[in-house]
């Protein structure tokens, strides 16, 4: 039992960025997409946060004791990878804002954002030009 | 089965379901708000795992101002996604459920949960805080660990041997206390406590300056050259919206006058957030300014302080908002963060450091250049944060009418 708790965090992190993956896969129009790939990257981030746990850690803030020196309190949790994600947190909302740029465009481009609609009307198109 | 893992086996489970609903929910709206509760409960699961710097981002970016964007895509875009012919994609569920059979299998390949003996905690963090630019070019300063610091090969000790560590470290404070009180001047800081038989104590020492908070000290200076990347990653993701989305822009310059807020009938949501905007300004400049000490930074700083303008503008419009702060000043400002970023590293060079050597902004005391260094740069970092989510924000919410025209 705790040899499988041990890795149910990790099992989490799959489960979730399959089911981003099969978003990104099955479902059809763009948004839903981007809010799947969404799924996909914090997947990842809980596989990154989760090793950086320590047992009986606490969170990676020292104190300051005297003259401002500093030291730790006790165990703490390993701070790099909450370092890699805080930034790679902002930089998916950069890349979901590009996403729905894009989506928008296409939106005024076909009048619709469903992915195999866009291809429909590609087609017509391609008819249309022969 | 440490409480940890409870909290966090439940969580979890809340977050699988959650996730679950956001793909298989057909309402675009539902599924933002869903969206929503997703971020604010995967916060939750950061903070049980002591991850504040990362909650924090999380309520911020995932829980607020994603949803907005989202909700400002689905007035341009159809509101329901359309059923699709088979429930479920079965292909996309084979390809899917073996690539997670795979990386299930290499799980049993992983340390378990919190292990203290994980090949990730083999660096230290005072090893890792100790490397700064200037670190690597030799040069003295409260950079270099102390002398007769031995690197011990774990980095996490038993509790028990914490409590030794501790209690051994008090005394040597005491000591030390009654030692400059004897000798006033004389005595000096660090080295007598941090050695204790079978403890490792990280050295009681300010190697990198007055920022407590090993987060923003990582962020800062260990990935100095890669936070101002991500931050320049933001600066071009505005940029990209403003040309992907420009066109409607230069028709309407003028137009502003003409764009009523949907929302300014709404008295007591008017009233009440006049009220709420000067608390979320105060409340954002803390986190900014906050960010060496406690959990925060420039960029959830950031993020807090374009919540207030873009309250602003759902509330009394964005023409209202243009009053305020122009579009091109926005502009101005989200190129001026990288700059004030970059400047800071320069300055560095100037004064006789390396790049981003904050050390060498005091070279007195640079313990305190760090930190000064470090809040120059997260208040750069939230300067762009803070206007490219406004400009996200205005270049996403522009009128779906005048699309249609153009």
């Amino acid at each position: 039992m705790t040899e499988l708790l041990g890795i149910y965090n990790y099992w989490i992190y799959i489960i979730l960025m399959m089911i981003g993956f099969y978003g990104v896969i099955a479902k059809k129009n763009l948004v839903k997409q981007a809010i799947a790939l969404g799924l996909f990257q914090t997947g990842i981030f809980l596989f990154y946060i989760s090793m950086a746990v320590v047992d009986d850690g606490t969170a990676p803030i020292w104190t300051t004791v005297g003259d401002g020196a500093m030291k730790a309190l006790g165990p703490y949790d390993n701070p790099l990878p909450h370092v890699l994600i805080l930034t790679a947190i902002v930089v998916s909302v950069s890349v979901l804002a590009v996403a729905l740029a894009i989506i928008i465009n296409i939106q005024w481009a076909y009048g619709t954002v469903e992915y195999d609609e866009i291809t429909e009307l590609e087609r017509e198109e391609g008819d249309a030009d022969a | 089965m440490s409480e940890v893992l409870l909290v966090d086996s439940v969580l979890l489970f809340l977050v699988t379901v959650c996730a679950v609903a956001i793909i298989e929910v057909r309402s675009l709206y539902a599924v933002a708000m869903l969206s929503s509760v997703y971020s604010l409960l995967m916060a939750l699961v950061w903070t049980n795992m002591h991850s504040m710097d990362v909650a924090f981002t999380e309520a911020a970016v995932g829980g607020g101002i994603s949803t907005i964007l989202l909700i400002g895509t689905l007035v341009h875009t159809r509101r329901d996604e359309r059923p699709a012919k088979r429930r479920l994609h079965i292909p996309a569920l084979v390809v899917t459920l073996l690539t997670g059979a795979a990386l299930i299998y290499g799980t049993f390949d992983m340390p378990r949960f919190g292990d203290p003996n994980a090949t990730i905690h083999h660096y230290r963090v005072p090893e890792m805080m100790s490397q700064t630019v200037a670190a690597a070019s030799g040069r003295e300063g409260k950079q270099q660990p102390p002398e007769g610091y031995d690197p011990p090969p774990r980095m996490t000790p038993t509790a028990a041997q914490w409590a030794g560590a501790v209690h051994a470290i008090d005394q040597a404070e005491d000591a030390l206390e009654k030692a400059q009180q004897n000798a006033p001047g004389e005595a000096h800081h660090g080295g007598e406590g941090e050695h204790h038989e079978g403890a490792h104590k990280h050295p009681v020492d300010d190697f990198n300056g007055h920022v407590p908070n090993s987060v923003t000290s990582l962020l800062a200076a260990y990935r100095g050259f890669d936070t101002m990347f991500e931050t320049t990653v933001i600066f071009t993701a505005g940029m990209a919206l403003i040309m992907l989305l420009r066109r409607r822009r230069e028709e309407g310059e003028d137009d502003f006058s003409q764009k009523g807020a949907a929302l300014s009938g709404q008295v007591i949501l008017r009233v009440m957030t006049k009220m709420f905007i000067p608390f979320i300004l105060v409340f954002g400049f803390y986190v900014i300014t906050h960010g060496e000490i406690g959990p925060g930074g420039g960029f959830q700083g950031g993020v807090i302080l374009a919540t207030a303008f873009i309250l602003y503008a759902l509330l009394y419009g964005r023409n209202a908002l243009y009053r305020i702060i122009r579009p091109r000043t926005l502009e101005i400002l989200a190129a001026c963060g990288v700059l004030l970023y970059a400047g800071v590293g320069v300055a560095c060079m100037l004064l006789g450091g390396n790049f981003l050597d904050y050390a060498a902004l005091n070279t007195a005391s640079p313990g305190d250049g760090e930190a000064m260094g470090m809040t120059l740069v997260e208040y750069g970092v939230g300067i762009t944060v803070c206007t490219v989510m406004i400009i996200i924000f205005n270049q996403l919410a522009e009128e779906p009418s005048k699309a249609k025209a153009s």
